[in-house]
């Protein structure tokens, strides 16, 4: 699965994550609605990549796969 | 008031679970689909309450001379109803879902605590307690908003049967706590074991205020949740959302264990040593458990 990050980046440039999601298709959507709404048409929106978070493996820092439930 | 964050569907209209479960050639999440008759009834009471989360506003409006004595009686009534804890802020947009409105200026938050002792009884009893706190909350909250109508304030419940909010960003801004790395919202008193329940209303109230006590740079270092989850789905890195520190769980991951299997898996809340004041020896035994299966353990114990 894809995952993404939805970015939504205010008119003072902060940027405030919206979710993780699992495709293109669900982040563009999300990205859609966000635009429609009236009251966000000051704030930019850019769909990113979230491998550098979330597909790093973590360390060895616990149990081998075989030793958990 | 428009909402801006979005709502993850529940069962098979989950679009991630959905393709999980199709990719196994199954057409249900074993989770659900193995569910009990107990869990069936708690399920069966939130839906059956839906309907009734709004109603008819009492034309003879109670005057409201004092917020703050409102705010105290509201809340009193709450925790009559038997909420743990009661909290009141300010609608904002990102508290409400994506694609629904919600006409209302305040909102009022309850919790209802899980039993803890629970956890030393295996992930059925876990999963019952928890059913049975959503199904305390719908309660509270349908009652607490026909309290308010009655004083002829609108007034919509929000529970598992049918809500527009968002649970997380409104526990914050009321103080219950604050975001832990299990992606759940961490009280000193009773850890990250509690469900939600809320009404947003006109009725005028006191809002109350976020409270930070340090977790947040507490799961910079703790980690215990993160070593003791079974799918690895809870990540080293954080994102920020509207200022605030958020791990966002991995849901591919923890799909596998949460979803994909009958049994409830709810260990990223029991292992969170945010538990361990109010309930020391029963989180030193459940840890013992985890230690014997291969999970970390604090060092302390």
């Amino acid at each position: 699965m894809e995952k993404l990050y939805v970015n939504e980046i205010g008119p003072d440039g902060v940027v405030s994550t919206v979710g993780l999601f699992y495709s293109r298709a669900e982040a563009q959507k999300i990205v859609e609605m966000l635009r429609a709404n009236p009251d966000r048409t000051s704030h930019r929106y850019e769909i990113v990549e979230a491998v550098r978070h979330i597909l790093s493996e973590k360390q060895v820092i616990q149990a081998t796969a075989g030793q958990k439930e | 008031m428009r909402g801006i964050t979005p709502r993850r569907e529940q069962g098979m209209a989950d679009s991630v679970l959905a393709e999980m479960v199709h990719a196994t050639g199954a057409t249900e999440s074993r989770h659900f689909a193995a569910v009990k008759p107990t869990i069936q009834a708690y399920r069966a009471s939130w839906v059956k309450l839906a309907p009734y989360r709004d109603g008819p506003v009492n034309s003879h409006r109670v005057k409201v001379d004092d917020t703050a004595a409102m705010t105290a009686q509201v809340k009193a009534k709450a925790t009559e109803l038997g909420a743990n804890l009661v909290g009141v802020c300010r609608l904002q947009p990102h508290m409400i879902d994506l694609g629904s409105e919600v006409p209302h200026e305040f909102v009022i938050a309850c919790c209802v605590a899980e039993d803890y002792e629970k956890v030393l009884q295996g992930p059925d009893a876990v999963e019952e307690e928890a059913m049975r706190t959503y199904a305390k909350c719908t309660k509270i909250a349908t009652a607490l908003a026909a309290h308010v109508r009655e004083m002829g304030y609108p007034a919509i419940a929000h529970h598992n049967g049918a809500s527009e909010v968002q649970a997380i960003p409104i526990f914050y801004q009321v103080g219950f706590g604050e975001l832990g790395r299990h992606g759940s919202l961490i009280n000193e008193k009773y850890g990250a074991s509690f469900r939600p329940g809320f009404v947003t209303t006109d009725l005028p109230l006191v809002e109350d205020q976020p409270r930070e006590f340090g977790v947040q740079d507490f799961c910079m270092n703790c980690n215990v949740c993160q070593r003791n989850c079974p799918g690895d789905a809870i990540p080293q890195d954080h994102v920020i959302t509207h200022g605030i520190k958020r791990w966002l769980i991995d849901l591919e991951k923890c799909y596998p264990y949460s979803r994909l299997r009958d049994e409830y898996c709810h260990l990223c809340v029991d292992a969170c040593p945010y538990i361990v004041k109010s309930h020391p020896e029963t989180y030193k035994a459940f840890m013992k458990e985890r230690k014997h299966v291969g999970y970390k353990t604090p060092k302390t114990y």
